[in-house]
């Protein structure tokens, strides 16, 4: 071999494979730019969001309760409140104590010093100091205060003993409600006062506890369960029959399936709500036709009966979905070669044979991605059942995001609600993760 | 598909239609009765002598129903617009470019698109609150994105993968940068793909329900599905205003169905469907 050879390939091959690693790197550099967008909004607007549940559930988090309306990992302070009441309780006491006489000056003398020891404890760190008199000012001249300058850190042994000197004091006024000139006043102050501190309120996984423990959460993930496990197997039961007498040419395809697409296309809270009026007990028309063929004693019941609201919320599920299961049943179907079922024909296999061998073999993909998108769907029902029912009659529909929201927004426990919440997701999760394993990575099929 | 129609075929298929479209049909009679025919033994009859208008009257009178409708407008055509544009690069990038970890971003894409949207609504609900966007159209905007985003990336992909391979070399070899290939020649192409995805968001953004309860609670900015689930008074059921509120939803769904059947039929199948 010529060494002078050498350099001369090099030089052809080169550029060429240079060309194609720098294609491949700028289709990569452009691919993941594009991505990018898409994966940031997932991240912020979706995923985040799942992780902060859980991080809220691991907290007593109230919205309507001052001292728990966020997630406290540490001991804080509210000068605001606390300003807003100290000031005036302590000028009250000294009214009370100049009109008191004997025991109790000495016992009312005794918790205002011990205020004052805590207050003085507060101002003597600095910067707590200068925040305490920015707000006093505000707070004279009427400034609203941001959040952000109302709340501040707190050292966990001031804040124990500013805690417990307001919560004794508070007791003490009540004890001596009888000898005071206004007690309103001083007890309603020192109750306030309470609200400026803020303990943490991490309560570490005792809502999962309380939860997985408490019989109202079982209910709901059974009815969430008998909801979809019925419904879904009605939807592809019926589904497949109306698919397979569908596939076919006839005169009117477009129409008919124009007319499966409207029950699919209409928002379920205005279903929920039709469905609704047709099951009334006085003036519903299905009610009444139930109660004709015998299915209940009384048109009243459908609705006001557990079994009865059960069936009817899952009767209106079935209405709404069955056509979109027929329609992707249908699609399957017709992917499936016609000389198969000649050539079946031929060797004499009778039609429930060609279904068995033929249809359901190759339909099975087509029916596992409807089942796992019907039952995820199923499972987090929420509207359907929160205006036809509202989880009632006696929470026998209320399923487990019914149960979740009311927590959250009726209640607004945001830190229970959040642990329902999870348990909603641990539980999804887990279905599709079954469900993925019978289909593999069929799913994700590259082209 | 080359199996013949019989006449017992069509009977079925009539009663099939009649038993799904029932429900719109009883409540299409009984929004033009009055009131009073609602209850009592005339409930059970389906015509009325005193056809009347008052319940579609009331539903714009006394309920902020045109107000709601406006919100729902707004909102699901911003979600869309924003979402389905987002998405189309990102899909773009997925069917068409060569990069590590596409299957895994699908992968991520699909698992999103299945999280319960109860699972995200407390800290959205806080965030929301603090930043003050409760109660305005951008509040449900945001939201929405969890489950949009997710769908059009979703359909999109398997739209621009059915896109001839050979016009994008071509347009390479003569010179066109990988920016331009997509907005001259596979944007052109996707149109009907674009269109058809556009058409399931709007779908799901009009129809969401458990963002809108909880986030847009103002009558301002309340959409339909809310606005006529509140119809509910605290003792009675106007049935005449829901009735008429429901057809008035209903009315130009069934238009869009009867147009787009087609299209929406291949969106909700493709990707359920292995080829």
């Amino acid at each position: 071999m010529k060494p002078d050879l050498m350099p001369n390939n090099q030089k052809q091959t080169a550029p060429k494979t240079k060309q194609k690693a720098k294609k491949k790197r700028s289709d990569r550099s452009l691919g993941y730019m594009l991505i990018a967008p898409s994966m940031i909004l997932i991240l912020i607007i979706a995923i985040w969001p799942v992780f902060q549940s859980f991080y809220y559930s691991m907290f007593d988090l109230r919205l309507n309760n001052p001292v728990k309306s966020e997630a406290y990992v540490s001991y804080k302070v509210n000068l605001q409140t606390y300003l807003d009441n100290y000031p005036f309780l302590i000028s009250s006491l000294e009214d009370e104590v100049d009109q008191a006489t004997g025991k109790t000056k000495t016992e009312l003398e005794a918790i205002k010093a011990n205020l004052e020891k805590v207050d003085a404890e507060l101002k003597a760190d600095g910067e707590l100091s200068s925040k305490y008199d920015e707000i006093d000012e505000k707070l004279t001249v009427m400034e609203p205060i941001s959040e952000e300058l109302a709340i501040s850190d707190l050292d966990k042994e001031v804040a124990l003993d500013l805690e417990k000197a307001v919560t004794d004091s508070s007791e003490r006024l009540r004890e001596l409600k009888g000898e005071l000139q206004n007690p309103e006043d001083v007890i309603g102050l020192s109750a306030s006062l309470k609200d400026s501190v803020i303990t943490p309120n991490f309560i570490g996984l005792k809502h999962y506890k309380e939860n997985l423990t408490d019989s109202r959460m079982w209910k709901a993930i059974q009815n969430t369960t008998v909801f979809t496990v019925i419904s879904v197997f009605a939807e592809l039961v019926i589904g497949l029959a109306i698919a397979l007498l569908i596939n076919k040419a006839f005169f009117g395809r477009g129409l008919v399936r124009a007319t499966i697409l409207i029950p699919w296309a209409i928002p379920t809270a205005v279903s929920a709500f039709m469905w609704k009026y047709l099951y009334d007990g006085q003036n519903g028309i299905v009610a009444k036709a139930f109660a004709e063929i015998g299915l209940f004693d009384q048109m009243t019941d459908m609705l006001t009966t557990s079994t009865g609201a059960m069936f009817a919320v899952i009767f209106a599920d079935v209405w709404k979905t069955t056509p979109y299961m027929a329609l992707l049943l249908l699609a399957g179907l017709q992917t499936i070669p016609s000389s198969l079922y000649e050539a079946a024909a031929i060797d004499g296999a009778s039609k429930w044979k060609q279904f068995l061998k033929i249809t359901l073999p190759l339909l099975k993909s087509s029916i596992l991605v409807a089942l796992l998108f019907r039952t995820l769907d199923a499972f987090r029902v929420f509207d359907l059942i929160y205006v036809l029912t509202g989880g009632g009659p006696a929470n026998s529909t209320e399923t487990i995001s019914i149960l979740a929201y009311k927590v959250m927004f009726a209640q607004t426990n945001f830190g229970e609600g959040s642990a329902l919440s999870v348990i909603v997701f641990v539980c999804v999760a887990i279905i599709s993760m079954i469900y993925i394993k019978f289909l593999g990575r069929d799913l994700l099929n590259d082209r | 598909m080359n199996k013949k129609a019989g006449p017992m075929f069509y009977v079925f298929l009539t009663l099939f239609v009649f038993l799904v479209m029932f429900p719109f049909l009883w409540v299409l009679a009984s929004s033009i009765k009055p009131v009073a025919e609602l209850f009592g033994d005339r409930a059970f009859i389906p015509f009325t002598n005193n056809m009347t208008g008052e319940n579609y009257e009331s539903v714009f009178v006394n309920y902020p129903f045109l107000k709601y409708l406006w919100n729902s407008l707004v909102v699901s055509s911003i979600t869309t617009v924003y979402a389905v544009l987002v998405a189309s690069f990102a899909a773009y990038a997925i069917a068409r470019l060569n990069f590590k970890g596409k299957t895994v971003i699908l992968g991520l894409v699909l698992s999103v698109s299945m999280f319960p949207q109860i699972a995200t609504i407390s800290p959205i609900y806080i965030v929301l609150k603090n930043l003050g966007l409760t109660n305005s159209y951008l509040g449900l905007i945001i939201p929405y994105t969890t489950f949009t985003l997710p769908l059009s990336i979703w359909l999109l992909v398997t739209f621009f993968r059915k896109i001839p391979f050979d016009l994008e070399e071509a347009a390479k070899m003569d010179g066109a940068s990988p920016m331009q290939t997509y907005w001259r020649v596979i944007l052109p192409l996707a149109i009907p793909g674009i269109f058809t995805t556009a058409i399931l968001v709007f779908i799901s953004a009009w129809n969401e329900f458990l963002f809108a309860l909880t986030i847009n609670t103002d009558d301002e900015f309340k959409t339909v599905p809310v606005g006529i689930a509140m119809f509910e008074g605290q003792f009675t059921i106007p049935w005449g205003e829901v009735t008429a509120a429901t057809v008035i939803v209903t009315v130009p769904l069934v238009i869009m169905v009867l147009l787009f059947q087609r299209r929406i039929v291949s969106g909700l199948t493709s990707g359920a469907v292995k080829e």
